[in-house]
């Protein structure tokens, strides 16, 4: 082969098309480089390596040459039209619901202090929704938390068929499938009521705490809410209790956590003035509920109250994001509008 | 329930410094949450929220109570100055009145001794009805309740003072002046205050006049028939404290909830009845010319005895996490009304305030008393040690697949959707599911939510069809449970994996083998695809994939041997599928992948990939393995 043809060839071809074909006529299937390569059979043995590595030489020049040449037409082709401003090829772009970000956020936080995500039933007897949670029927507590029933006769132990209304019931479960502390559960989860409003939705997502231990305080409790408000809603964030009744525990809280838009003043300053802040207009915004495992939970879960204490939790997901974010129209949450969902 | 009280009002029995803002700000923090404090004329209402188990704070003593023993805690000095569960007693009111009055008589039988734990009454006569006075008017008003005259405004009055719901019937209207206190029967009827007829489960607390007549439905509203009206010339003021179990069956089998109903079903302090009762005949004497016309009825028939718990020193600091000093534990309890006795050995007798005897139970409920009015505010704040606790290998897997499923679609372009777990009727039936076999809630606040799923499907196809027009291009996706009925048991709560566009069969199907591509799996059949006007839908069991997933793929050595490519085109038909053609092709030992090039009508372009790892082949070689593959 001529060996200033192809650097002649090549160096004078001016379209990218024209390069292409070159290409081909080169080094395709049938191209003068595997032309040579086939050849090596008419050659004397002793000269065929010497050959070999000839035609190989060759071959990377052209490859080279022709890769130079690719280069500059390309470039010079958009010398005069490659607008670096365009936008990049676009590659899809999904979402995840806000929920799920928001699970992910939580369990995360939960995992680096020994906490492990469970899952547990979402339609239990009422035994799982309130009497292992120390709430007998008939009990006047239970109007707090209306219940939607399923429609089938009852179980002769464990009551109606409901729709968790709580998270709660995997209290009972976990200490159960534990059987000795400790426990550190996260349970996170759908619960369902039948409040349907501007700021209730039937279905909603709970996550719940619970760690039951020998020595386990308030002081502790205040230490993981506190961790978890600084983690989750950001530095600088505090946390504080306020009494509360509920059944399943002893003393009860409410949990509330400094307002991250005015600081936990209450006010802000806004057009040069002192107002009232308008995310929380006392500076606390209220968490949800908290309290000391009631010993009657501990006995209904077979752990003896006497040796171990616990403390529990259980707070809205729904409620964290409208905390963090301003979120506040839940009812977008679930309506599958795309122009919701595709935000996130 | 929220109860609503005035400042000026809590005056009366308090003496303190603190301003309306420092006693909402310093009770919400370690007693009752005042959730609002609105300035009416010149006092102030507050809006306080009661828990269901202190029903003993529901009223201006009971936020007086709990203040004197809060507001010493943040500085601000405060003690009650006049204490009317004390002023107003039996004994101060045989001074004043003496025991031989007995004009008007009233025969009071009661059938049943449980339903009424205590029971008082007495006769008013010349009552001369008229608006109340001012300062009774102003207060009520202020605090939510509509003033009518003075006998009814009196009775709320003391209920809002005292915590003590009472009743005032018109005496002439009570036949024969016979009360009948018993359990009602199934099917009975009385007509109420509010003049709706009630018809009655049966084992309701009633009570029946000397002709017969129900004249109260006890403990929720009084019957119509003796109601005070403007002719009202002697009345009877019952204060009573009832069972509050079948209070509370009353109020929810009859539908009727009245402040009064929520106070006594939730249990109150028969010792309360005596200072109510008392203050009662002096408000009446006073604003409605009220005289003593009847003996003082009280039929106490088990006196409250103290309740004493015992609870260990240490269990303060348990519970708590720091320790407390024995001087303010003992401050603290003495302000809230406990007793106590140091029996020694770290053991301390609590004796429990009458009107706390309901929620003071264990000694946890004592601990709780301490801590809050110590304030939690002082106690520290320490996360407890890190243990490990092993989460079970099932669970983990959920969330873990979830996640990257999640992810994965997300980044292919598709959006999660998070849809009720309940659907329409008629939402099954589109999909020809029977109701039936679906767990149905009774008590469904809307039709579009009454029955559980089955399949996330159902749910994803109405998601596209309402979001048509939004957005051109729509590809769903969602996880969650589905619920499959069980006789006897609970459901069948299963994971799954639905998806849905409004593209194209093969897009669906790609997005599924990208699932089954990204966990590495190789032996599972892609689920059925449906097709409904337009949307394409499939549902995938979370577990499958958890099942079938390989972690890491089987490692295959890196061979340097040559890659032969030979394209072929078939003519599709039912005889000859893409299927059928890769089956037989895959007989060949040689043959490594196929692609599809192009599909132009039937005519369908594959390009095969055939290599060894041992040796180089030849194109004749693959030729000759391609040749076999024909229809």
């Amino acid at each position: 082969m001529d060996s200033k043809k192809y650097e002649v060839e090549i160096n004078g071809v001016k379209s990218l098309v024209k390069l292409n074909e070159l290409e081909i006529k080169y080094l395709g299937r049938n191209g003068e480089i595997n032309k040579l390569l086939s050849a090596i059979g008419n050659i004397p043995n002793e000269e065929k390596r010497e050959y070999g590595q000839k035609v190989n030489k060759l071959k990377q020049k052209i490859i080279k040459l022709i890769g130079i040449k690719k280069l500059e037409l390309l470039n010079k082709k958009s010398a005069a039209y490659f607008d670096k401003t365009l936008p990049g090829k676009i590659y899809p772009k999904g979402s995840l619901h806000i929920i799920s970000n928001a699970i992910e956020e939580i369990t995360k936080i939960y995992e680096k202090i020994g906490f492990i995500r469970v899952s547990y039933p979402e339609v239990d007897w009422e035994y799982g929704a309130f009497e292992s949670l120390n709430m007998p029927s008939g009990h006047p507590a239970r109007d707090d938390v209306e219940t939607s029933f399923i429609d089938i006769p009852a179980h002769p132990k464990f009551g109606k068929m409901v729709l968790t209304p709580h998270t709660s019931n995997g209290q009972n479960r976990e200490m159960k499938r534990v059987g000795q502390p400790p426990i550190r559960m996260i349970n996170i989860s759908k619960c369902y009521r039948p409040n349907w409003d501007a700021t209730h939705t039937p279905m909603f997502h709970q996550f719940e705490g619970l760690c039951v231990d020998r020595e386990i305080t308030i002081a502790n409790l205040k230490g993981t809410l506190d961790y978890f408000a600084e983690k989750y809603f950001g530095k600088g964030t505090k946390t504080r209790l306020r009494p509360h009744h509920f059944q399943f525990t002893e003393p009860s809280f409410e949990v509330d956590t400094s307002c991250n838009v005015c600081k936990g003043v209450g006010t802000i300053h806004e057009l040069s003035v002192q107002q009232k802040c308008k995310v929380c207009k006392s500076g606390w915004l209220e968490l949800g509920g908290t309290g000391m495992v009631h010993p009657n939970v501990l006995r209904e879960g077979k752990i003896d109250p006497k040796i171990y204490t616990g403390w529990a939790f259980g707070f809205g997901i729904e409620r964290v994001i409208m905390m963090k974010y301003g979120l506040d129209d839940v009812r977008n949450y679930y309506s599958g509008d795309i122009r919701f969902l595709e935000q996130f | 329930m929220n109860i609503k009280i005035t400042y000026n009002w809590l005056l009366d029995y308090l003496d303190t410094y603190a301003t309306p803002d420092e006693l909402q700000k310093y009770l919400s923090l370690s007693g009752p949450s005042i959730e609002r404090v609105e300035k009416v004329g010149n006092d102030y209402v507050f809006d306080v929220e009661i828990t269901s188990n202190r029903i003993d704070t529901a009223s201006v003593v009971g936020i007086a109570q709990e203040a004197q023993a809060i507001l010493p805690m943040f500085g601000k000095s405060a003690c009650l100055k006049f204490n009317p569960l004390e002023e107003y007693c039996f004994k101060k009111y045989y001074l004043n009145h003496g025991r031989g009055i007995d004009n008007k008589k009233l025969k009071v039988i009661i059938k049943d001794k449980f339903l009424c734990s205590r029971f008082t009454a007495i006769v008013l006569e010349n009552i001369k009805i008229a608006p109340s006075p001012d300062f009774i008017r102003k207060r009520l008003i202020a605090c939510g309740i509509k003033s009518i005259n003075n006998v009814v405004d009196i009775s709320n009055y003391l209920m809002l003072a005292l915590g003590q719901p009472v009743h005032v019937f018109d005496y002439d209207e009570i036949k024969k002046q016979i009360m009948v206190m018993r359990k009602s029967k199934k099917g009975e009827k009385i007509v109420t205050l509010d003049e709706k007829e009630v018809t009655l489960f049966g084992g309701d607390i009633v009570i029946e006049d000397g002709s017969g007549r129900l004249v109260d439905l006890c403990g929720v509203m009084g019957g119509l028939n003796s109601a005070i009206s403007d002719k009202t010339k002697n009345v009877v003021l019952f204060v009573q404290t009832y069972d509050k179990v079948r209070i509370r069956k009353t109020t929810m089998t009859t539908g009727v909830r009245t402040v009064a109903a929520t106070f006594f079903e939730k249990g109150l302090d028969p010792e309360r009845i005596e200072p109510t009762l008392v203050y009662g005949v002096e408000l009446l004497e006073k604003y409605a010319q009220g005289k003593i016309a009847s003996k003082l009825y009280d039929i106490y028939p088990e006196k409250h005895i103290d309740k004493k718990l015992e609870i260990r020193n240490s269990k303060f600091e348990k519970i708590i996490g720091i320790k407390i000093e024995k001087e303010k534990i003992e401050k603290i309890l003495k302000n809230l009304g406990f007793e106590i006795i140091y029996l020694g050995d770290g053991r301390i007798q609590i004796i429990v305030p009458s009107w706390r005897a309901n929620d003071i139970n264990i000694p946890e409920d004592i601990v709780e008393e301490v801590a809050r009015v110590y304030g939690y505010h002082n106690i520290p704040s320490i996360l407890q040690p890190i243990v490990y606790v092993n989460q079970p290998k099932e669970m983990e897997d959920i969330f873990i697949f979830q996640n990257r499923i999640k992810l994965l679609l997300k980044h292919l372009g598709l959006n999660e959707v998070i849809n009720y777990s309940m659907v329409s009727k008629e939402q099954l039936i589109e999909f020809c599911l029977d109701p039936k076999k679906h767990l149905r809630l009774s008590n469904t606040l809307s039709k579009d939510i009454e029955y559980l799923r089955t399949y996330l499907t159902v749910s994803l196809y109405k998601n596209i069809v309402d979001n048509t027009g939004k957005k051109e291009v729509l590809k769903l996706f969602e996880i969650g449970k589905t619920y499959q009925q069980q006789i006897g048991e609970l459901p069948k709560e299963i994971y799954k994996i639905g998806i849905a566009t409004n593209t194209d069969y093969f897009d669906l199907k790609g997005i599924i083998e990208a699932i089954y591509r990204e966990l590495n799996i190789n032996e599972l059949n892609v689920p059925e695809i449906i097709e409904k006007d337009g949307v394409f839908m499939a549902e995938i069991d979370f577990q499958s994939l958890v099942d079938n997933c390989q972690l890491v793929m089987k490692y295959k050595p890196i061979h340097p041997y040559a890659v032969i490519k030979l394209d072929k085109t078939f003519g599709i038909s039912p005889h000859t599928t893409y299927a059928i053609v890769r089956q037989k092709a895959f007989q060949s030992k040689l043959l490594r992948k196929i692609e599809v090039v192009t599909l132009y009508q039937n005519k369908l372009t594959l390009r095969f990939y055939y290599s060894s790892t041992e040796r180089n082949i030849t194109e004749e070689e693959a030729k000759a393995e391609l040749y076999k593959v024909r229809p």
